[in-house]
């Protein structure tokens, strides 16, 4: 027994000796242990089964485990505070998104964009004017006319006042040229107040409408992008009805400011390889999101145009609350 | 609708789903069994572990957890006079004196029996009410969704408290604290005092964790080290539990006046399962051939309360389901459960993910048979869990609570909300305040204020919305009933009462 004692112990301070100095050998190779995955909103929604996708094709090509984690509240503000004041070691990432430029618009982060380093975009969707699936505009110019007769009357569902969602409603707002009513219902009312009736229209991520658009119950009219998106072709852009309204919802990752730029290469590597992989494609695939990784100079414009609209759009509605310095 | 019924109840009648039911109802047996553990507590102790299954498997714990707790309840209630449940209270009354007499595994059998067939018709006004429910509700509308929710408010009010201005103080004091957070409407952050912590709010799971079992836990370490002496808790051979043929016959009646009477008022918000068994009881005797037997050991008077508690989980289901809107405490923590999982019930949910819907009616079919059989088989095995020291209790309970606040949103603040909510939770139980519509409020309070402010954005400000459709007017007629009823009716009733025993001279 006491033999038996001393050899496993003589073992493990040699396997622990050993596992030292390969440590030491490779300590300079970023990541040596489990990397923070954060996702702004709530499990079970379309960011979060997206992250946790994402999360779990990164962490097959880094070799550690990426552990997703949601920090919900503020419309994304909790996730992007916690980001900002983590050590900028490249072991905390958030899953951002167009959110980060809402939240800092209304003020609920006193700062904005470039407090952060920015991996890149992986995905982007259109949000999409749908109306009910028996409406009777075919048409979005059929909508917009009716707007224009009726000025103040027409109800159009967002998720929430300053949300990407109510960002489109009011681009689309403005690219018709009348007022309408905007209905900050949430996200989970958004859909639910067009079927009833109560709104005459919702704007909601494609992933969040096809579904029902499919069924019958909703009719897309347009998108307020530039390009037709591959997957829903059939549904014409602002751009080409000739109305100027540009803004997609895009997903992307950020680090804190100041993480090594070794690390954010390897991680950047890693997104971009995670985001091309099969699964990833799969989900792209049956939700309705097209895989896009933009890095570098690419992403810093689509920042910095989509940053400018939704600025200009939020000072026109006089929600404009920023309080970056 | 009839896809998304099979797919349902092939999710149900999953390996996984059926292990996760079964596991469900041992637990639910267990903490409706142990007195001072009521089935919130045991939901609230199993939630985290909920937290990282799939939906329809933790939704099949829960909800066996939910209908054998009902049950779990009459076993102390007959075996030792003390309701395991506030729920078994009624049971009591009959199942103490028939154990006294040297027949306690007959009063079980009596009590299983019943709850399950109330537990079956329940099942059967879920099925068949729910999904017809869902498609009325799709046609509500942000101001008939407001007046909806304030009749709930308003009954709740009614219902939970015994006095009338403390159960008001709670629920205002719930429904401030809902506005701590971001503002529903315009987004902006609201009460943080610039702390980010608190913009998402305090979750109401994390208040009723420490609304409910710190107290429970402080009141335990007061209490003795067992809960009862070996000797108190003979029932008989194992087929003593199995009821007699001529039983079952007698208690067909009591049954059929418990199980309707559960199942309706468990669609009610606010009256749950202590009211049913006590008004099932009272209507089972004055109808009874023999009443003179109740309070005796009488058979009909357990049954009559325990299929009216069992049948009062289905019912409180179907609103919940469909509109989202709890009517105790348990399916508040339900809802909880599935916005967890991202599913929000409602209308919504049958439209959307039918499958899960129609899942869960299943599991809770299931979850009744489950209870119909491991409790006949397994409840001379349970019984002896009543000999568990809470030094092992306890402590345990004490963990995961912690570890349930935190783990909902990954947030260290969240425990000391949960905490502060035990202390709030010790205050108010001291000052003999009701905690459930503060909960209730919790719950209620944000869809009260989000459907408010979208119909008078929609409306541009006229508060004639309110009486332009049928459903927000009856709802609105209702509340105005409701409150009108224990403001007015209530006491005057009382008054009478006080009056009738002072003799006509007095005043």
């Amino acid at each position: 027994m006491y033999r038996f004692t001393k050899t496993t112990l003589t073992g493990l301070i040699g396997a622990f000796a050993m596992a030292s100095c390969f440590m030491g050998v490779v300590r300079a190779e970023f990541p040596e242990k489990a990397i923070e995955f954060v996702i702004p909103f709530g499990a079970g929604g379309s960011a979060d089964i997206e992250g946790r996708l994402l999360a779990n094709a990164m962490s097959k090509v880094l070799g550690v485990p990426v552990v997703p984690v949601n920090k919900v509240g503020g419309g994304g503000a909790v996730t992007y505070t916690h980001l900002k004041n983590s050590k900028p070691d490249g072991y905390t990432i958030a899953w951002a998104s167009t959110s980060l430029l809402t939240s800092s618009g209304i003020g609920n982060i006193p700062f904005d964009h470039s407090a952060l380093d920015h991996l890149g975009q992986v995905e982007f969707q259109p949000m999409i004017v749908s109306v009910k699936g028996n409406a009777k505009w075919q048409t979005f110019k059929e909508f917009a006319d009716y707007c224009k007769a009726n000025p103040g009357k027409l109800k159009i569902a967002n998720s929430g006042t300053g949300s990407a969602t109510h960002i489109a409603a009011v681009a689309v707002e403005n690219a018709m040229g009348c007022k309408v009513i905007h209905l900050p219902v949430g996200i989970k009312r958004r859909n639910a107040t067009v079927l009833s009736g109560e709104a005459d229209a919702a704007v909601g991520p494609l992933t969040a409408t096809r579904r029902l658009a499919k069924a019958g119950k909703l009719r897309m009219l347009a998108a307020p992008t530039a390009e037709r998106n591959p997957v829903a072709p059939d549904v014409p852009t602002m751009k080409e009805l000739g109305y100027d309204a540009d803004l997609d919802l895009f997903r992307s990752l950020a680090v804190p400011k100041g993480t090594p730029a070794a690390v954010v290469a390897r991680l950047k590597e890693a997104m971009v390889t995670a985001a091309n992989s099969a699964a990833f494609k799969d989900l792209a695939k049956k939700n309705g999101f097209t895989i896009k990784p933009l890095v570098g100079k690419d992403f810093d414009q689509r920042l910095a145009k989509d940053g400018a609209v939704v600025i200009s759009i939020m000072k026109g509605a006089g929600i404009y609350k920023s309080k970056t310095k | 609708m009839i896809q998304d019924a099979a797919l349902g109840f092939s999710q149900a009648s999953q390996f996984s789903s059926l292990v996760a039911t079964a596991i469900g109802v041992m637990f639910g047996l267990t903490v409706g069994m142990i007195p001072g553990m009521t089935i919130s507590t045991g939901i609230i102790i199993v939630l985290p572990l909920t937290y990282t299954l799939d939906p329809n498997i933790s939704i099949a714990l829960l909800l066996g957890l939910y209908v054998a707790g009902m049950t779990g309840g009459s076993f102390t209630a007959i075996l030792l006079n003390i309701p395991g449940t506030p729920s078994a209270s009624a049971t009591a009354i009959d199942g103490f004196p028939l154990k006294e007499r040297g027949e306690a595994g007959r009063a079980l059998g009596i009590a299983i029996v019943a709850s399950f067939v109330g537990g079956i018709v329940s099942f059967g006004c879920l099925y068949l009410i729910a999904p017809q429910l869902a498609d009325l509700a799709l046609n509500f509308r942000a101001p008939d969704l407001f007046a909806l929710v304030l009749f709930g408010l308003t009954i709740i009010c009614s219902f939970a408290a015994k006095s009338l201005i403390k159960g008001l103080v709670s629920a205002a004091l719930g429904l401030m604290i809902v506005t701590v957070g971001q503002d529903p409407m315009m987004g902006t952050a609201r009460f943080t005092f610039d702390n980010v912590n608190l913009l998402s709010g305090v979750h109401f799971l994390t208040a009723m964790i420490g609304l409910f079992a710190i107290p429970e836990l402080i009141k335990s370490i007061c209490t003795p080290a067992t809960l009862m002496p070996e000797t108190q808790k003979k029932i008989g051979s194992f087929w003593s539990v199995f009821p007699r043929l001529a039983d079952l016959k007698q208690i067909l009646r009591p049954m059929l006046i418990g199980s309707p009477i559960g199942s309706f008022l468990g669609l009610l918000p606010g009256a749950g399962g202590p009211i049913a068994a006590f008004i099932s009881y009272d209507y089972a005797k004055k109808s009874s051939k023999n009443p003179e037997e109740y309070g005796k050991g009488s058979i009909e008077g357990i049954a009559a309360p325990e299929s009216a508690n069992n049948a009062v989980t289905g019912g409180a289901l179907i609103p919940m389901m469909t509109l989202g809107i709890p009517g105790d405490p348990v399916t508040a923590i339900l809802i909880g459960a599935l916005l967890v999982h991202g599913l929000a019930p409602g209308p919504l949910l049958f439209l959307e993910r039918g499958d899960f819907a129609y899942g869960l009616i299943f599991s809770f079919f299931f979850a009744n048979i489950f209870n119909l059989i491991l409790a006949l088989v397994g409840v001379r095995l349970l019984v002896k869990l009543l000999n568990t020291p809470r030094a092992f209790m306890m402590p345990t309970i004490g963990l995961l609570c912690v570890i349930g606040s935190y783990a909902l949103r990954n947030s260290f603040f969240d425990i000391y909300v949960m905490l502060a909510f035990g202390v709030i939770g010790l205050i108010m139980r001291w000052v003999d305040m009701p905690v459930v519509p503060l909960l209730l409020a919790l719950v209620l309070g944000k869809p009260l204020e989000e459907h408010l402010r979208v119909s008078l954005i929609s409306s541009q400000g006229d508060y004639s919305i309110f009486l332009q459709s049928p459903f927000s007017v009856g709802f609105l007629s209702l509340a105005a009933f409701s409150v009108l009823w224990s403001l007015v009716v209530v006491p005057w009733r009382d008054r009478l009462r006080a009056k009738k025993l002072e003799g006509p001279t007095s005043q």
